[in-house]
């Protein structure tokens, strides 16, 4: 079977003045094709230094990793050419209008002029940004770059999306607007690889999660059998959310995290 | 898409930024246009046009053109633009893309030589009012524009390596600094023959000398192929170990 990502002991590490820092170390992961797959870890688990590796953006320390069947240490371009890229921080260019950053996306994906003209103008009308096209970039608002940046990982219809964080810093209206778009997306087929810190997030979109910490996978499943799982464990009452997963899984607790802000404060 | 169509998508992309931030243009022609005549003011008198062999006939203007000339090609503004656009995330969107690496080098480093034509045209329609002549003529005129296109190449190649090293617009800012040390180690002045023996020495090992001697060739003497060939082979030398370190360190970039 082919996966629409696949990634065999994966590890990155890096070279600090203090030693060598093993960000992720030996990951695994395996997500289906029509998939919408939610990764999730506390800050600096090693979420995004993977889809930096699984993306090309950054080389890969061992293991081995798949796109869309297309190694990605081997055949970057390929890779390039299945997947789309939505990063932590909309990274568009606001001295460009939003017309002429899927323009010059589309081109660079191999399309003519007329071609990427039409479908910048089709991605436009596709995130409700066709008043603001003609706009510098700087002037738009968290939520329409956050459509933007949607739109250009989208030219070329990839088979794979990769969003790292894509709500982070949005308002509650703009959230819901994202959901809806990934939503769409996933239902006209394409696989989802998606990042968050919004446990509530995971739980309305993903079909199924992983999560990291420590660079290591720590548990991965369906969000309800990783919930049914901590009740059984723990004999709970009750239907745990998947915030308690989440403290159980990485160790964190309520109580340990008021711990680090008071010591923040001293 | 070819490497050569890649390269120019990001050449245009590059120029419209150009063209959307003046402010980052107006110091690339003021500041040279400032030191042309404080050291016309400072040094003309001491060097008569009627009496200084070394002029060849035209005033200490046409001699000095060339520091500033080089001067306005060693900005290389466009590297903190690349620095922007690595801190705000852009310049991963495009090393997603299935883009040579060689063309994502070589964008930026096209749209500053063509920003450059433009700069020297200007400067040269300024200093024709001023009596300053291209001895060499047409064609001359046309290769006094392609060495400082070529040079500004070379620098912001300089700068843009410096860029994807260190990821920082203050060791960026500070890097294009370093042209004046090296500015100020050629026969700005006067000829290489009359500088004392150290300085003729440092100009000597220094390559914009003959950068700086070619172009001066061009416009005080009729063409002068050793002093314009040797100009361009430092240009040619200079610029492919640069674009050569600038494709390295994207091909590396993690």
């Amino acid at each position: 079977m082919t996966f629409a990502v696949e990634a065999e002991g994966l590890t990155k590490t890096f070279e600090s003045r203090s030693g060598t820092v093993e960000a992720v170390r030996g990951v695994d992961l395996q997500v289906a094709a029509g998939e919408i797959f939610g990764f999730l870890g506390p800050n600096g688990a090693g979420k995004s230094t993977t889809v930096r590796m699984l993306t090309t953006l950054s080389t890969i320390t061992s293991g081995r990793a798949r796109v869309a069947g297309v190694d990605v240490t081997d055949e970057p371009d390929e890779a390039r050419r299945k997947i789309g890229v939505a990063l932590q921080e909309a990274g568009l260019d606001p001295r460009q209008t939003g017309r002429e950053l899927l323009v010059l996306q589309a081109r660079l994906f191999g399309n003519s002029r007329s071609q990427a003209a039409t479908r910048a103008q089709e991605l436009l009308e596709l995130v409700d940004l066709l008043d603001a096209a003609d706009r510098l970039i700087k002037g738009y608002s968290g939520g329409m770059k956050r459509r933007l940046d949607l739109a250009s990982a989208l030219v070329h219809e990839p088979e794979v999306l990769f969003l790292d964080e894509p709500t982070t810093g949005l308002d509650p209206a703009s959230r819901l607007v994202v959901w809806d778009e990934v939503r769409r997306i996933n239902a006209a087929g394409t696989t989802v690889f998606l990042t968050t810190q919004y446990l509530e997030e995971a739980d309305a979109l993903c079909g199924r999660l992983a999560i990291i910490d420590g660079g290591r996978i720590v548990r991965e499943g369906t969000p309800t059998a990783l919930k049914s799982e901590l009740r059984q464990r723990r004999g709970l009452d009750h239907d745990p959310t998947l915030d308690e997963v989440f403290l159980d899984v990485t160790g964190r607790t309520r109580e340990r995290a008021a711990g680090e802000v008071q010591e923040l404060q001293g | 898409m070819s490497q050569i169509n890649q390269t120019l998508v990001l050449g245009e992309r590059a120029l419209r930024e150009a063209k959307r931030t003046p402010d980052a243009l107006l110091p690339t022609i003021l500041i040279p246009v400032f030191f042309l005549v404080v050291n016309v003011g400072q040094a003309a008198k001491i060097f008569p046009s009627g009496s200084t062999t070394f002029l060849q006939g035209q005033n200490y203007a046409a001699f000095q053109l060339p520091s500033s000339l080089l001067l306005a090609a060693s900005f290389g503004a466009s590297a903190l633009f690349l620095v922007e656009e690595i801190e705000g995330g852009y310049f991963d969107k495009l090393r997603a893309a299935p883009v040579s690496r060689t063309s994502l080098a070589l964008g930026r480093l096209l749209s500053e030589s063509v920003k450059n034509i433009a700069i020297t045209t200007l400067m040269l329609a300024l200093a024709l009012p001023f009596g300053i002549r291209i001895a060499s003529g047409f064609l001359g005129f046309i290769l006094l524009i392609l060495m400082c296109a070529g040079w500004a190449v070379v620098y912001s190649g300089f700068l843009q390596a410096i860029a994807l090293k260190t990821r920082s617009a203050a060791a960026t800012n500070s890097a294009g600094l370093l042209f004046f040390p090296l500015l100020f180690l050629t026969p700005n002045f006067v000829p290489r023959e009359l500088l004392s023996p150290p300085m003729e020495f440092a100009a000597t090992l220094n390559p914009v000398t003959y950068v700086m001697e070619g172009l001066r060739s061009l416009i005080l003497q009729d063409l002068n192929w050793t002093a314009i060939g040797l100009g361009f082979a430092v240009i040619i030398v200079s610029a492919t170990i640069v674009i050569a370190f600038n494709v390295y360190t994207m091909r590396n970039y993690d």
